[in-house]
């Protein structure tokens, strides 16, 4: 909402600069989101009258106008323009100006005839975006005054925020109304004096409400003899600083009483209406109307129209039709002032695609009872600069009289709400500010509150309070802190369990990064991922922004994928990342998506660098690997496995399945060669992992153990064993055999090449031997040792080197 | 047969050898020649037993002073010797201390888990527990019980990301990506009695195109207390709590500016400010304002008028505790959220909203 400060002036008195109101307004709840001072940067520039238009000498596209502003002699000046012709009255830019647009007026020579100024258009006067050539100013505007005074841009215009449940403020008496609260002065609405002739409205056109609840009332008023013409020079300025175009005399003036009042307003033309008749109905199915806009919009039952006898005339609260418009010609109006259900003008609206000043104030709530001082206002004023004769009456179909709400409010409420201590007479005192009437319960401190229906936000007894903490101040209000002995604040145990994997990670080396929860479907082609594998089951978006991002991510793989991609083409070479995050997936036949958090990981490049001290190393399977069970020793999960895993995005020999107990949570490897040439990026190692049952499986008791009293015995053996031989099945084979003096077994080298057999490798095992109740002797050891080659070799194949 | 005078010679050459002695190998071979087993001093006192008395006394006592006169010698020597092989050993092992260390890489915690962790800790140490919703919502956690009426604007096509059901009619669409953390509130009221103290941070998103200051998804916390007695009041100073730890000197938020902030705190500045606003869901509703942390509220280019609008807020609208069950006669409640990119763009300076959605690894490690 555009709001003239002068205009506002018409309506309350208050001598705050506009900044200071503004300010006001802005801790008040009307938030001021722009302060534009007018006429700025209009010194030198005056209403001139064009005497003479002259072809230019030297080109074609110029013409030479002799133009008279307020000096003994006329101005000679170049135009480009065309729109002009003698007589008219223009802005006239004198050597000295400095335009809004930053253009600087001197005498210039232009193909060689000098040009002592210009001549403007909207656009070079900072008054908008119109650039169909210079700007003809209205016809009765006096010539020689300075182009501030002519046009009243001596005035400033604050854009409002109106919030949508105040629709009161999208009218001047609204905004002066809401000031008035804040300054406490009385609010002055135009008093109409109408006079009426001696026909009598009803005599001649009836209104019929055939859809009450959607058009609870209809005001109308007839206004014979107009004449169509341009309306006088200050309403169109005062619609212009609005934002609204000025057209003629009887549209003006519909649009000015609405600005002024909120009450939107149509004029038809009464004798193209059939039969004399308004009938409010709902549309038939694909019955057509050509609304104003010259669109023919093909309506349904769900839609209200105004028709007459026989056809659709306009959009009810959106839009007129065409056939019914106010012309030239017109010389009969008839006025429509009506309130119509807000809900049904915005579902119109919407399902039309069409929006307007009026739809946009029927759909927040316009004010039942306002209906006929609007339509006074108007009659009075097409009486005035349309030279009309108002029928006798207003025409009101208004079967059932909505009331002003009686809410309840207590000031023990209040308080308890706003933590304050107001007083009654301090909330009579507010509420009264706001028009609101407030009658106090006897001998109480509670009372009922009238609630206006030009305020139909007001219905509950929290709307009222809202009202009193805005005018009374929320900054006024006491800062605590809530008292309650019932905070018991902390992370549960999951979320910490959460955030030290995350900070393990970061420990390991691995960077967080966050992606999309959408991403593309392709990218799971990319992935090689097979028809009816759960990557596919995507969760569709019904109106996604694009492609890219159509579908609920199945798989963090592609995302990070990308990011590790992203990085690669910056020359970041080295990518260590992960991200925890959800993924979704669609099951047929449920309604709702499932959605669970997963872990993803994604290394490519090097995973040490190269160091004075050490050569680079890229990363691989076990750097992958040693990631995972950094988690699983972060978590201390111990009962963990992995096996072979086959998908068809990663490596066949180089993935796993992570298994905890019986129970897989993920897997982790290498992307199928054909996956990174796919996305076009360097060997690549991803895990995915089920990041809630990881956290299920933490294992959080933690015991004291006693740490050995007697000294062990440490003996290694060397495994000769064919290369389909495990780590896994060698471990498994030593442990079983080694009981009970077996502490701990661990792999120590791992060797290949001279020396070993081809299709062997030599697996290289430390064991530490120890009794808890005694010191061992050698030869129990050795006697252990001996249990484990032989089972080795019987069970593996394999030959022990002690 | 050996005299006094052939001891003393003896000794005189040790000594001589001990004293030329350079290292302690060497001073080791005098000691064998003449202490060791065989030594030329441990052989004069072996053949003793072959003399007199008489002799014995006498050789005996000047050979057993000469051996211990010698091994002090040789002691002597051998504790000069070390402290000088030390020397110089230490001086061969000497590094240059100035090369890098050996130090492992670590990784970084996004920019923005970290300002959600330090938005968090200053609410758990309020007395706020963490709560966690899917992203996926139904219109009814997202939107109704939120007491956002059917043809909100919020709610329609343009805005809100719709999920399309599989093989529902359009008009059934009745679940959505949620757009903003609310629902969480719903679902943590509806599982339990107040009192209620949570913030719920996470993911939210609209269906805006991305430029520099809107993205699809992004973060949000949102807080909620629901307790008997809760007031306007207690919103103003937790917001105002919150807003000093965050923004404030203990702030572990690298700002340069920060100073400033005080400043202007110090000078008796408020640190929020709070504008009536409108939101379906709160009541009375407020815009909250923080001074400009960049300028100290004086006005600057981040700023503009001096204050930064950081969270929106209000008492929760008695509708909202009516659709959970509670009763607003015996408990009322204050809500807000903010949105974590904003603050950390604010914060950090960052000038695009999507780079944190890239994830530039020159990004993501700079915090
Ligand atoms: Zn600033």
């Amino acid at each position: 909402m555009l709001v003239s400060i002068n205009w506002l002036k018409d309506y309350i008195d208050f001598d705050l600069s506009p900044e200071e109101l503004s300010d006001k307004l802005n801790l008040t709840g009307t938030a001021v989101e722009s302060i534009k001072h007018l006429g700025q940067d209009l010194g030198n520039v005056w209403v001139g009258i064009i005497l003479d238009i002259k072809p230019h000498p030297n080109a074609d596209k110029l013409s030479l106008t002799t133009v008279r502003i307020d000096r003994p002699e006329p101005l000679e000046i170049v135009c480009g323009a065309k729109n002009i012709k003698v007589g008219d009255k223009v802005p006239v830019a004198t050597i000295g100006a400095h335009l809004p647009n930053g253009m600087e007026i001197k005498p210039a020579k232009i193909r060689g005839v000098t040009s002592y100024g210009m001549l403007c258009s909207k656009a070079e006067l900072g008054m908008g975006a119109d650039h169909g050539g210079i700007y003809i100013l209205p016809d009765d505007i006096e010539v020689g005054v300075p182009l501030t005074k002519a046009l009243l841009l001596d005035d400033t215009v604050i854009e409002l925020e109106v919030t949508p449940n105040r629709p009161d403020c999208l009218s001047m008496i609204g905004v002066a109304r809401e000031v008035g609260a804040i300054t406490e002065r009385k609010l002055r609405r135009p008093s109409v004096d109408l006079a009426e002739s001696s026909e009598e409205a009803s005599a001649v056109a009836v209104v019929e409400i055939i859809d009450p609840d959607l058009c609870p009332r209809y005001s109308a008023r007839v206004i014979r003899d107009v004449k169509i013409g341009p309306s006088p020079t200050w309403m169109q300025q005062r619609l212009e600083k609005a934002g609204m175009r000025p057209i003629n005399n009887i549209v003006d003036i519909t649009n000015y009483v609405m600005l002024e009042t909120g009450q939107p307003l149509h004029a038809f033309d009464f004798n193209t209406l059939h039969g004399g008749r308004i009938v409010v109905r709902r549309a038939k199915n694909r019955e057509h109307l050509e609304t104003l806009d010259g669109v023919v919009r093909e309506l349904d039952e769900s839609m209200l129209v105004i028709a007459d006898a026989d056809r659709p005339v306009a959009l009810a609260g959106i839009m007129g039709g065409g056939d019914t418009e106010v012309s030239d010609k017109t010389a009969d109006i008839l006025l429509e002032s009506a309130y119509f259900n807000p809900s049904s003008i915005m579902r119109t609206s919407r399902s039309l695609g069409l929006l307007s000043e009026a739809s946009a104030r029927f759909e927040k709530g316009t004010d039942p009872n306002g209906t006929v001082y609007a339509a006074d206002r108007a009659a009075a004023f097409m009486a005035e600069f349309a030279g009309g004769s108002v029928d006798e009456g207003v025409i009101d179909v208004y079967p059932k009289t909505i009331e002003p709400r009686q809410v309840p409010l207590r000031t023990d409420r209040v308080n308890a709400i706003l933590g304050t201590d107001i007083s009654l007479d301090e909330i009579k005192n507010i509420l009264r500010r706001l028009e609101l009437e407030v009658e106090v319960i006897d001998g109480t401190t509670e009372m009922w509150v009238l609630a206006p229906t030009f305020r139909p936000d007001l219905e509950r007894e929290i709307d009222l309070i809202e009202e009193i903490a805005r005018i009374y101040g929320y900054n006024n209000i006491r800062s605590t802190l809530p008292e309650s002995s019932g905070k018991q604040g902390g992370l549960n145990l999951r979320q910490k369990l959460a955030e030290s994997v995350k900070g393990r990670l970061v420990g390991a080396g691995l960077s967080e990064v966050l992606t999309y929860s959408l991403m593309d479907p392709n990218d799971i082609d990319k992935l090689q991922v097979p028809k009816g594998d759960p990557f596919r089951w995507f969760v569709r978006l019904l109106n996604p922004l694009n492609e890219e991002l159509s579908v609920l991510r199945t798989t963090l793989l592609a995302n990070l994928i990308k990011v590790l991609k992203y990085n690669v083409n910056r020359e970041q070479y080295d990518v260590q990342i992960f991200e925890v995050g959800h993924t979704f997936w669609q099951e047929s036949g449920k309604d709702m998506p499932d959605e669970e958090a997963m872990l993803g990981i994604a290394l490519t490049g090097a995973w040490e660098q190269d160091e004075w001290y050490e050569k680079a190393r890229s990363a691989d399977f076990f750097d992958l690997k040693g990631a995972v069970e950094s988690v699983l020793d972060e978590l201390d999960i111990s009962n963990w496995s992995v096996r072979q895993f086959t998908h068809p995005a990663l490596h066949p020999g180089r993935s796993a399945e992570l298994l905890i107990g019986e129970e897989s949570v993920g897997y982790f490897g290498e992307l199928h060669p054909n996956v990174q040439a796919d996305f076009d990026i360097p060997r690549t190692y991803v895990a995915e992992l089920n990041f809630n049952k990881l956290i299920d499986n933490a294992s959080i008791q933690k015991e004291f153990s006693e740490i050995p009293k007697y000294p062990g015995i440490i003996l290694d053996i060397a495994v000769l064993a064919d290369d389909s031989v495990s780590n896994d099945q060698v471990l498994e084979v030593i442990k079983a055999a080694g009981k009970p003096l077996l502490k701990s077994v661990r792999l120590f080298d791992l060797y290949k090449g001279k020396g070993v057999p081809e299709d062997k490798k030599s697996m290289a095992y430390s064991m530490v031997f120890r009794a808890t109740d005694r010191t061992l002797t050698d030869e129990e050891a050795l006697d252990s040792r001996d249990k484990i080659v032989n089972r080795l070799s019987k069970e593996l194949g394999a030959e022990i080197r002690a | 047969m050996v005299t006094r005078v052939d001891l003393e010679n003896t000794y005189e050459k040790a000594k001589a050898a001990v004293a030329a002695a350079t290292s302690l190998q060497q001073l080791d071979q005098v000691r064998v020649e003449y202490l060791g087993k065989r030594g030329k001093i441990t052989s004069v006192l072996k053949t003793l037993g072959r003399l007199t008395p008489e002799e014995r006394k006498e050789i005996g006592q000047v050979a057993n002073k000469v051996r211990q006169n010698l091994e002090g010698d040789i002691k002597e020597k051998q504790e000069e010797l070390s402290s000088e092989e030390v020397i110089k050993r230490l001086a061969a092992e000497s590094v240059d201390i100035t090369l890098p260390g050996r130090e492992h890489v670590y990784g970084r915690r996004h920019l923005i888990s970290q300002v959600i962790k330090e938005i968090t800790d200053i609410f758990l140490g309020l007395g706020y527990k963490v709560a966690e919703g899917p992203e996926v919502e139904l219109d009814y956690y997202n939107f109704k019980a939120l007491n956002t009426p059917a043809d909100h604007p919020a709610r329609s096509l343009q805005d809100t990301f719709y999920i399309r059901k599989a093989g529902a009619h359009p008009a059934d669409n009745d679940i959505v990506l949620r757009t903003h953390t609310s629902p969480v509130q719903i679902r943590v009221m509806k599982s339990q009695k107040p009192p209620v103290y949570i913030i719920a941070p996470g993911r939210a998103f609209r269906r805006d195109v991305p430029d520099p200051t809107h993205s699809p998804m992004f973060h949000q916390v949102e807080g909620l207390a629901v307790d008997k007695g809760i007031t306007f009041g207690d919103l103003k100073g937790t917001l105002e709590e919150f807003s000093r730890q965050m923004f404030g000197r203990e702030s572990q938020v690298r700002v340069v500016a920060r100073e400033s902030f005080e400043a202007g705190i110090a000078e008796g500045g408020q640190q929020i400010r709070l504008r009536p606003h409108f939101f379906p869901f709160t009541e009375p509703s407020a815009e909250v304002d923080v001074r400009c942390f960049a300028c100290g509220g004086v006005g600057c280019r981040i700023c503009g008028s001096g204050w930064l609008e950081i969270l929106g807020a209000g008492m929760v609208d008695p509708n909202v505790l009516i659709e959970v069950g509670y009763n607003p006669e015996e408990v009322s409640g204050f809500a807000f959220g903010m949105g974590v990119e904003r603050i950390a763009m604010l914060l950090y300076g960052v000038p695009d909203i999507r780079m944190f959605f890239e994830n530039d690894l020159r990004f993501v490690k700079q915090f």
